[in-house]
C-alpha cells in the first residue's frame, strides 16, 4: 500500500525582527546630520557695467556708515530707526526714484552696512512706498574712479 | 471555602504601527535634509527681510579671520588664495548663465573692506544677482 508521506510545509519568511533597530538607526543617523543651513538672505540686483547710470553724488542722498557704526545722512547723524523716516519725509515722499548711495567706511563691521541695507529695503512695505528705494553701494574702486574718493 | 482564581492582567502595548510611524519618520527627514556646498562656520549678520537663496547658487565664504572660499554652486567650496582669482572663477559662472545668483557667505563682525574687495571682483565679474546671507533678526536681537 502506497504510504502517503506527510509533506512537510516550508514556511516561508522574511525574519522581520530587526526592522524596526534598522528603521530607528537611519532615523537617528538622519537627525543627527540635519543641518538646519541660513538659506536666506539680503537680494539685491547689480547694474551691467554698461548700464550702470553713473551715481550722480549730487544727486543722490549719500548715507556714510563710519568706522564706530554711527550713520550719516549728508553728514548729519542718525540712528537707525530714524533713518527711513527721515529720508521718507525730506525726499521719498517728493521724488520716489531718488536714489540713495551707501557708502561704508571699510574699517567698519560688515553688519553694519547689512543693518542699513535691511531697513532700506523693508521701507516700501513699512511705510507704504510706492516703489523700494533705489540703493546704490558702490565699491571703495569705484568711489576712488569716480569721486576721487569720499571716505 | 471556594478559592477564586484572580488572573493576572497582561499589560500589553501595542507595537503594530511603529515601523509605520519610523518610516515616515525617515522619509521626512530624507526629504529635509539639505545638502549645503559650504558648511563653513560664520556668524551671519542678522537683518529681518530675507528672500530665498535659489538652488545652485554659487557662494563667496568670508570668515572672521578673512579667508575667502569659493563655490560655483555644485561642488564643495574651496579656498581662494586671493580675491584677483575670484574673478576668474565668478567669470566662469557669468559665462555660463548671465543670471547665475551668487552668495556672500561672509561673518558680520569682518571689515567691511573685506566684503567690498568680493564685491568689487563680483563686479568686475559681471555678476548681476548677489545675496548676502544673513540670520534672522528677531524684535530682541
Amino acid at each position: 500500500m502506497l504510504k502517503l508521506e506527510k509533506r512537510n510545509k516550508v514556511d516561508s519568511e522574511i525574519p522581520s525582527s530587526s526592522m524596526a533597530d534598522i528603521a530607528f538607526l537611519l532615523i537617528i543617523f538622519f537627525m543627527v546630520t540635519t543641518v538646519f543651513s541660513a538659506t536666506r538672505g539680503l537680494e539685491f540686483q547689480l547694474p551691467k557695467e554698461e548700464d550702470a547710470a553713473v551715481l550722480d553724488e549730487v544727486e543722490a542722498v549719500i548715507i556714510t556708515i563710519r568706522q564706530d557704526t554711527k550713520i550719516l545722512v549728508f553728514d548729519e547723524p542718525k540712528e537707525l530707526d530714524q533713518l527711513v523716516d527721515y529720508l521718507v519725509e525730506k525726499w521719498l515722499n517728493n521724488n520716489p526714484e531718488k536714489p540713495v548711495i551707501l557708502i561704508t567706511d571699510p574699517k567698519a563691521p560688515y553688519y553694519a552696512m547689512v543693518n542699513v541695507l535691511d531697513a532700506l529695503q523693508r521701507a516700501k512695505e513699512e511705510k507704504n512706498l510706492v516703489k523700494d528705494i533705489n540703493v546704490g553701494i558702490p565699491t571703495q574702486r569705484e568711489i576712488e574712479e569716480m569721486w576721487g574718493g569720499i571716505v | 471555602m471556594k478559592k477564586v482564581k484572580i488572573r493576572p492582567i497582561e499589560a500589553n502595548i501595542p507595537t503594530a504601527s511603529m515601523a509605520d510611524i519610523a518610516f515616515l519618520l525617515i522619509i521626512f527627514f530624507m526629504v529635509t535634509t539639505v545638502f549645503t556646498v559650504d558648511r563653513t562656520n560664520v556668524n551671519l549678520p542678522l537683518s529681518v527681510k530675507r528672500e530665498e537663496v535659489p538652488k545652485g547658487a554659487a557662494v563667496v565664504t568670508v570668515t572672521i579671520d578673512q579667508m575667502m572660499k569659493f563655490s560655483g554652486g555644485r561642488e564643495e567650496s574651496f579656498v581662494v588664495s586671493s580675491a584677483e582669482d575670484l574673478i576668474s572663477l565668478a567669470a566662469a559662472e557669468v559665462a555660463k548663465n548671465s543670471l547665475h545668483p551668487f552668495v556672500i557667505k561672509a561673518d558680520g563682525e569682518v571689515p567691511f573692506r573685506a566684503v567690498d574687495e568680493v564685491m568689487d571682483r563680483l563686479k568686475q565679474a559681471q555678476v548681476r544677482v548677489l545675496i548676502l546671507l544673513t540670520n534672522q533678526k528677531t524684535v530682541e536681537s
